[in-house]
């Protein structure tokens, strides 16, 4: 049986993971971005850009408990990373459907969320539960993408959704029980093979050429 | 339902109407593009002076007629295109 703090080592070298993966698929996005101007790229990046983040966020907090000297014990900075996470997944879901204005808005309606008086627990929770509503919404939109495009790294995106909306279904419970222990290691490792399953495109994507839309390489 | 189309898928269609149509080498003039392209005149001639200037068409001018041929700036724009464009269609999402 694993002890305490080797689950604690075990989710924090998986959160990297998280970072690279999410960090990666941000990078393909923003070329995407700088050649095309594509919108719906932007959107892409901007979502793995706070996922990163916010994953990044988590493990520096994670590395915390561990060692101590680097501890990052501060409420607000926990919060900080998850609230990075759910406006994350929020992009990533709302890049589906609605226009960059609303977006903007939504964003910074998502934004401004501490300011509400909840109790950190219960700040925690509600964030949770809206990064749960998020990827199971991005998870619908996806497969009614494959319904229409038959793609199997579409399919891909999908599991890999799905294995992330049950990662966070996970993390809500185990912040609405208070249990700390086998749920989360349970949340992180859905959560990273659901990401490591997204980073499939990174790997097919084969760059071709420079050439932006005014005509400068 | 019409899909709404973004100012890139619409270059990109453009730029494939271009390649596609130019069979003899000599250009496809704006009739062609037009009945392809799915514009007003008027929005397909400010968009072919715009590309001809960002050098993805190159301009033709025969009998006083001018005609468009897609340039090497252009082929390897529309790659990379649909390079972005399949990366997009993955995470179920359109250019």
């Amino acid at each position: 049986m694993l002890a305490q703090g080797d689950m604690a080592l075990i989710g924090d070298m998986l959160q990297f993971i998280g970072v690279f993966v999410s960090f990666s698929i941000a990078y393909v996005a923003f070329r995407g971005v700088r050649q095309t101007e594509s919108s719906s790229l932007l959107r892409l990046a901007t979502a793995f850009v706070f996922l990163g983040v916010g994953f990044l966020v988590e493990a520096i907090v994670g590395l915390g408990d561990l060692l101590p000297s680097l501890s990052v014990t501060a409420t607000a900075v926990v919060v900080g990373g998850l609230l990075l996470e759910t406006t994350g997944y929020f992009f990533l879901a709302f890049s589906h459907a609605i226009d960059v204005v609303l977006a903007k808005r939504m964003g910074t309606a998502l934004l401004v969320f501490p300011l509400i008086s909840l109790s950190v627990t219960q700040l925690q929770d509600v964030l949770s539960f809206f990064a749960f509503y998020f990827v199971m919404y991005g998870v619908v939109e996806t497969i009614w993408s494959y319904k229409r495009t038959r793609k199997t790294d579409t399919l891909l995106i999908a599991v890999g959704l799905s294995l992330i909306a049950a990662g966070t279904f996970f993390q809500w419970l185990s912040l609405l029980y208070q249990y700390v222990g086998v749920l989360t290691l349970l949340q992180i490792i859905l959560q990273e093979m659901g990401l490591l399953m997204m980073f499939v495109p990174v790997l097919t994507y084969r760059s071709a050429g420079g050439v932006k839309l005014d005509g400068t390489i | 339902m019409a899909q709404y189309r973004t100012q890139v898928r619409i270059i990109a269609d453009v730029l494939c109407t271009a390649r596609d149509l130019n069979t003899e080498g000599s250009g496809v003039g704006v009739t062609a593009l037009l009945r392809r392209g799915n514009m007003s005149y008027t929005r397909m001639t400010k968009l072919l002076s715009e590309l001809v200037g960002s050098g993805l068409l190159l301009e033709l001018n025969r009998e006083k007629i001018s005609k468009y041929m897609i340039s090497e700036k252009g082929v390897q724009f529309l790659a990379a295109y649909q390079s972005f464009e399949d990366f997009a269609t993955t995470f179920g999402l359109r250019l």
